[in-house]
């Protein structure tokens, strides 16, 4: 890809030459289909097509060359077509194509003869668009029944198994042989590794190697299969590829505390070997499917798993940007977690490569209409009706008591309405305060200390926290002179702030006497209160405080202020005196003068009434009130949408194009029977449809899809490497015929993971030993045709999980909200700061980790944990120096290397050094020690002790590799 | 590791083995020759590194780079398009700029009065006024300034120099991100994350106050005790590694340990502020008493001895992210223009020039490609009811400087009033097309596989705007 240019030189060369050749045998006129169409086709219509339209040019049709004039018939020096495909000067690229390989010197020529000759397009002729896979493409064909090949020449102690006799053959026909068995130490670690996520304990291991029966293996398997950490570790498979994620994403980024009951789902799923078929149902309409039944109404947290813009927007065509790339992201999910197709390809176009119409993604996209990124009710019908019936007769009584109150402010404020002006003259004969500026003047009094108490706000409930740009205090003897300011020697102190992590100071008091107008002091709680103390005793006449003394704001949009308050002074700060308050000051808003009026028009008998009432809804809302609330979780609403779902031109919700129906994807149509609903089908039939068509017995892709990414996580790397891609992009299989053949199964054993692990595990190929062999790594360096176990190393979770578990302080407790690696602040948009301490309370399996989105903690960032805003089909294995600075001296490391420890002298005694050697081995390796290696751990231990010692065992490579 | 699609297309794309570790690794261990991220460029870089400042919140071209005598003329008026909406809905009159533009340099280019001394290098600059983005909010507007995308999950600029380029200095990181005082910016870590690359290649995250975590030797552990157990580490290794040939990750892994304890003793080095003279530190202002911009100086000493210790890319930001109060901590004036850019100016613009000048003096700057942005500008009308500026993403400006560039040029113009670009109309593809041009890298071929798709940082767009470069 590097070379692509030279490369492209030397065929520039090789076509000149044609070019000549080419030129003196033309005679014939050109032929628009057979001759112009395909080169548009190849280097034009990528881009320029009807659903793409760069430069808002599609060369499909002749209709935009001729509006735009960019051919001029007859005259191909005056046409932009043929000047933008011309390299200029010597090898500069031409204008045009921008991507992929310029035009040949005999396609140029070939399109001047055609111009110069007229520039004839046939009527009606559409040139269609470009891919490079069709519908013959391997992965969309039917799956083939397939026998295993038998082998060239067959191998001793090799099995004729199906798995076996595939590999096997590939093997021969690459000249490779295969390993010998692994012995049972490795295997045991290996496949415990692989399907619980944590090493095997000693006891296991020993009992294992004890073990005579020849089927001793399949009952290990059985019972790592049976374990519930099988559905943590398969699980947290499943999450990666789903791109399951516990916070919004973009720029806020607010964590989600009601994700995890979707992740639980997951594991349970996979504890249960749920059939993938219902699977899929389930997470696409599980509450269509599973209605009032919690435990699968929830698997709709997978349509809502991603991340989305919760900013808000003021513009609406921003707003429809981003609903669509909220749904963006919800069509991409099941495209490639489900049939392994990039369908969020064809978002703008039809897709490039694959032949997957631009249409498709729209049908998709119907089906997905309905759906709000939100938390919904997860309850039993029964729950959802109890909890209805105890609360509708309490709702009855409270309309009716809302309805008197109502009628008796109807009556009274008729009332008033005759005496308004008056009313409020004799009520309150002062202006409302200003946020530009409110002063108060008092008799002048001596003080060190000046408090001023906010007792209610202006803002919408009153009971909002309160801003102010300045306070200021004057002397009665020097009017003009503000005493409060910072620079004369007075301190300010608040009774609360809004607090910033990020700058604690941000919305300090210092900001109440800085003498400027700018930043301003938020309170941290309804109302609030100040103080401002002098440096010595002071004769005080007046103050004045505002929110916006520069007049930036109209008086609405500024902070919420100061509505009800009081002043009052000290001199030693424990003795106060009020001086002014906000008493006679006409209410700032209207709506609190009208409650304000109201209170004072009541006559007594309408008072009492009034008082009663009141009671009344006081207790039918306290009642209310102590109904448990029904548990909530981040799995979705539904509900119809409102208008068609129609293509987008180019992916713009602006350029509308034709409404599109929900049905089935147009790349399958020719092996999985069809479907179109209406327009406006009910939004549930569309999902549900959707998913019966995705897990259709004759959907090819699905069973692939499922076979490989269980080979994938047993090998490292699937018959495909690309699991959640099959197209033309994607890789292709290394064992088509294997594929196929478990694809096979996977329908023949009814969907169900456990059955297609067992196939595979218990196969030859899997229990070879990992050894190397110079010669076969000759040919296949890294053992993708499996003539070895290719060894690799453990994922993130597994890593910390090992850690925990070696140093006996793994929690296993399942399920559940999750924890946090990281401080979660919320300033308007959140903040995760990693911690440096982690409590007993992170001492669980890191499946249960909180992850957000682009937030990388420690450990578990620095091993590749991927990042959860996009599916991640399969793990990145980096090295990094950073990754042993966190395993050397993260506390969590030292903390862990202490407990391993501890444990070592718990069970092999506080002196008896070569047994806590032995026994740390078998820990942390599952092997005993070689002599010289307990030589040198004795040595270690006895100079700097059992910790030193423990912390090096977790950062050997024997510890996090598997072979 | 880089996805081998294909055991036929091996030679191409690389291996498990060897798309793992970086240039670094791959000298130390002489093994990695396949590795696609070797240093390999498409043609002669102009410039070695990269130093990014940006300003987060929608710093406003209308008042800092893009002079517009116009805007002035018909302050108080409206638009011919009315009370038009915008991320925060309404808009009012136009507004002009609360300051003057003055002339400055050989060239004479316009540039607020607010920032003197950063206008003294403004014959060094190539300003590109005709910028453009997708977004129109903070979140996604600076991912999109660093990622080329609006959504999550994309590896920010540094990340694909680290990846295409590999790392000048073994001993540290290959990419920074320098993080303000008061803050992250809009969508944190996104910024500077690997996305689906390796993370490897991720931007650390840090700060003249804030060092790499991690880096110290616990407390507990003597040196001696250290100096022991990194013996018996390498024994247990070296037997590992005798039992298990032919696994180059193994090496790779113990070639990582011994950059770790490297980076133990020349991080602290590079972050030592100390060892610069007196006038230096008063030249960036590192001892101001407005702590934000003392800390901001810091960062931008932090910065130049980043670079000349061969850093790939150093991202500085001045300012942070959308807090309780518009405009406060970064420059999202929305409502305070005047009294938000009076304290956000004075913080950026002696240790920015600084910055510059030492780069300049040092010889930094013949290697070294500097880029100011932020996510997009202002309106030029006034954000209805208030006193400051509503987001605008449909013309801004940012400024390239340094290796590669020519100064002193203006590439695209906006309207005369700045609320749109209408003069060759620049892209962040294009932007990042030109960037990577000037390190060397055809931008067209720079790209990783993902689910599907061949990504690029400049997606499928972009061109080179060689109108700029020197």
């Amino acid at each position: 890809m590097w070379n692509r240019g030279s490369f492209l030189f030397v065929l520039f060369l090789m076509n000149c030459l044609l070019f000549w050749n080419w030129q003196l045998q033309a005679a014939e006129p050109i032929d628009f289909r057979s001759q112009v169409a395909p080169i548009l086709q190849q280097h034009c219509l990528r881009c320029h097509n009807p659903g793409k339209t760069n430069g808002k040019l599609s060369l499909a049709t002749a209709t935009h060359l001729v509006d735009l004039e960019l051919v001029v018939p007859g005259m191909p020096d005056q046409s932009r077509l043929i000047e933008v495909i011309t390299p200029a000067t010597g090898d500069k690229r031409p204008l045009m194509p921008q991507e992929g390989a310029v035009l040949a010197a005999s396609e140029i020529a070939l399109l001047r003869t055609w111009v110069l000759e007229g520039a004839v397009w046939p009527v009606n002729f559409q040139i269609e668009t470009p891919v490079s896979a069709n519908k013959s493409w391997w992965s969309l064909q039917p799956i083939s029944k397939l026998m295993p090949p038998s082998s060239l020449k067959s191998i001793p102690n090799w099995p004729t198994s199906p798995v076996d006799q595939f590999v096997l053959r590939r093997l021969q026909d690459n000249a490779l042989t295969p390993s010998l068995s692994a012995d049972r130490l490795a295997l045991i670690r290996r496949v415990t590794f692989d399907l619980t996520g944590l090493p095997p304990t000693p006891e296991g291991v020993q009992s294992f190697l004890a073990d005579q029966d020849p089927t001793a293996y399949e009952k290990l398997l059985d019972r790592l299969l049976a374990s519930p950490q099988y559905g943590e570790r398969w699980g947290r498979h499943w999450l990666d590829v789903m791109r399951f994620g516990e916070s919004n994403g973009y720029e806020q980024n607010h964590v989600r505390d009601n994700a995890w009951p979707f992740r639980d789902y997951v594991i349970q799923s996979f504890n249960e070997d749920k059939p993938f078929d219902r699977f899929v149902l389930e997470q696409l309409a599980g509450d269509v499917v599973g209605q009032g039944n919690p435990r699968i109404e929830v698997a709709t947290g997978f349509l809502v798993a991603g991340s989305f813009d919760s900013v808000g927007n003021g513009n609406p065509i921003a707003r429809r940007l981003i609903r669509a790339n909220t749904l963006d992201d919800v069509i991409a999910a099941t495209g490639s977690s489900f049939l392994g197709l990039t369908i969020n390809c064809c978002r703008c176009h039809d897709h490039k490569f694959d032949p997957i119409a631009q249409l498709d993604y729209y049908r998709v996209r119907a089906a997905f209409e309905g759906l709000q990124q939100t938390a919904r009710v997860l309850a039993t019908t029964e729950q959802k009706q109890r909890h209805d019936a105890q609360r509708a007769p309490l709702l009855k009584q409270l309309s009716a008591i809302e309805a008197q109150i109502t009628e008796l402010r109807r009556t009274v404020d008729n009332r008033i309405n005759q005496e308004r002006e008056t009313l409020i003259e004799k009520l309150f004969p002062r202006p409302p305060v200003s946020k530009y500026g409110t002063t108060e003047s008092f008799t002048p009094v001596e003080a060190k200390f000046v408090r001023f108490t906010i007792l209610r706000s202006t803002g919408g409930t009153g009971k909002s926290a309160v801003s102010l740009d300045e306070f200021e205090i004057f002397s009665s003897e020097v009017p003009n002179r503000n005493l409060a300011l910072a620079k004369s020697g007075a301190k300010a102190s608040v009774r609360s702030m809004r607090y910033s992590n990020d700058d604690p100071l941000a919305y300090g008091a210092h900001h109440l006497n800085d003498g400027r107008f700018d930043a301003v002091w938020i309170s941290g709680e309804p109302g609030g209160q100040l103080t401002i103390e002098f440096p010595k005793i002071e004769k005080i006449g007046s103050a004045t405080w505002s929110v916006d003394r520069i007049r930036a704001y109209t008086p609405t949009r500024s902070g919420a202020f100061s509505a009800e308050y009081m002043l009052e002074a000290s001199r030693d700060g424990q003795h106060w005196t009020a001086v002014a308050g906000h008493s006679g000051r006409q209410p700032y808003d209207e709506s609190h003068l009208n409650d304000q009026l109201f209170i004072e028009a009541l006559k007594p008998k309408e008072h009492k009434h009034h008082t009663a009432l009141l009671e009344q809804q006081k207790s039918v809302r306290q009642q209310l009130a102590v109904i448990e609330v029904l548990p909530t979780a981040w799995i979705g609403t539904f509900s119809e949408p409102a208008e068609p779902t129609y293509l987008m031109q180019g992916g713009d919700p602006e350029k509308h194009g034709p409404n599109v129906a929900p049905a089935s994807l147009g790349v399958l149509d020719q092996v999985v029977p069809s479907y179109r609903l209406a327009e406006d089908a009910p939004e549930a039939n569309r999902r549900e449809k959707l998913a019966r068509w995705i897990t259709h017995s004759e959907n090819p892709l699905t069973p692939r899809v499922l076979a490989n990414r269980i080979w994938h996580y047993h090998f490292g790397r699937g018959i495909v490497a690309t699991p959640s891609d099959l197209g033309y992009n994607g890789g292709r299989p290394s064992h088509p015929q294997l594929l196929d053949w478990l694809a096979q199964q996977v329908l023949v054993r009814h969907w169900r993971w456990k059955p297609i692990h067992r196939l595979i595990l218990t196969s030859q190929t899997y229990r070879q030993a990992s050894t190397f062999h110079a010669a076969a790594a000759q040919i296949d360096a890294d053992a993708h045709l499996l003539w070895r176990f290719p060894p690799r190393r453990l994922t993130a979770e597994a890593i910390r999980d090992s850690i925990l578990e070696v140093a006996g302080r793994l929690d296993h407790k399942m399920g559940g909200a999750g924890f946090r690696l990281y401080e979660y602040t919320v300033d308007n948009v959140a903040t995760y700061y990693p911690r440096d301490d982690v409590g007993q309370e992170t001492y669980r399996r890191a499946v249960y980790h909180q992850n957000a989105r682009a937030v990388k903690v420690d450990l578990l960032g620095e091993y590749d944990l991927p990042e959860c805003a996009l599916p991640a089909p399969h793990r990145n294995m980096t090295i990094s120096p950073l990754q042993a600075l966190t395993l050397q001296n993260h506390s969590f490391m030292i903390d862990m290397s202490r407990s391993f420890a501890d444990r070592l002298i718990r069970e092999s005694g506080p002196d008896k050094i070569d047994e806590q050697v032995t026994r740390a081995y078998q820990l942390a390796f599952a092997r005993n020690p070689v002599p010289e290696e307990t030589v040198a751990a004795r040595s270690l231990i006895k100079d700097f002790g059992l910790l030193v010692f423990c912390r090096a065992l977790y950062n050997a490579n024997e510890f996090i590799y598997v072979h | 590791m880089s996805i081998d699609r294909n055991t036929d297309r091996r030679a191409w794309i690389g291996n498990l083995a060897t798309g793992l570790a970086g240039i670094s690794l791959a000298k130390l261990t002489g093994q990695f020759t396949e590795n696609k991220a070797l240093g390999k460029t498409d043609f002669v870089p102009r410039a070695k590194r990269v130093l990014q400042i940006f300003c987060p919140g929608g710093a406003s071209h209308v008042d800092l780079w893009d002079y517009k005598p116009e805007l002035e003329r018909r302050d108080g008026q409206y638009l011919p398009e009315g009370a038009f909406l915008s991320f925060m809905g309404k808009n009012g009159p136009l507004m002009k700029s609360p300051w003057k533009f003055r002339q400055r340099g050989e060239t004479g280019s316009w540039v607020t009065e607010l920032l003197p001394q950063v206008g003294a290098h403004i014959d060094n600059m190539a300003f590109i006024h005709s910028m453009t983005s997708k977004s129109n909010t903070h979140g996604p507007g600076c991912q999109f300034m660093n990622t080329g995308f609006t959504a999550d999950g994309f590896p920010a600029n540094g990340a694909w120099a680290s990846y295409a380029l590999g790392s000048e200095n073994d001993n540290l990181p290959s990419y920074v991100a320098i993080t303000d005082v008061r803050g992250e910016p809009p969508s944190g870590p996104a910024n500077w994350g690997s996305g689906f690359l390796p993370a490897e290649h991720q931007g650390i995250s840090l700060n003249a106050d804030r060092p790499i975590r991690n880096l110290a030797s616990p407390a507990g552990i003597s040196p001696r005790a250290e100096q022991a157990s990194r013996q018996f580490l390498d024994l247990l290794n070296r037997h590992h590694q005798e039992r298990n040939p032919g696994n180059s990750q193994l090496r790779a892994r113990i070639a990582a340990y011994q950059l770790a304890a490297r980076m133990q003793l020349s991080a602290p080095e590079a972050g030592d502020l100390a060892q610069e003279t007196h006038a230096t530190h008063d030249m960036y202002g590192t001892l101001d008493s407005n702590r934000f911009k003392a800390a901001y100086a810091r960062n931008c000493l932090l910065a130049r001895r980043f670079l000349e210790r061969g850093v790939r890319f150093v991202t500085v930001y001045c300012a942070s992210r959308a807090s309780g109060v518009d405009g406060l901590m970064n420059w999202d004036a929305h409502k305070k223009l005047k009294a938000d850019y009076e304290r956000h100016c004075p913080i950026f613009d002696q240790p920015t020039a600084a910055l510059l000048t030492d780069l300049k003096r040092s010889g930094l700057l013949d290697e070294t490609l500097i880029l100011w942005t932020s996510e997009f500008g202002r309106m030029p009308t006034r954000q209805e009811g208030t006193a400051g500026r509503d987001h605008n993403p449909d013309g801004f400006t940012t400024w390239m400087m340094g290796a590669g560039v020519k100064g002193g040029v203006h590439y695209g113009a906006t309207d005369p009033l700045g609320r749109r670009s209408v003069q060759d109309i620049a892209t962040v593809y294009d932007f990042y097309a030109t960037v990577l041009h000037v390190l060397g890298l055809d931008f067209q071929q720079l790209g990783y596989y993902h689910n599907g798709i061949e990504r690029r940082l400049t997606d499928v767009h972009g061109h080179v705007i060689s109108e700029i470069l020197a």
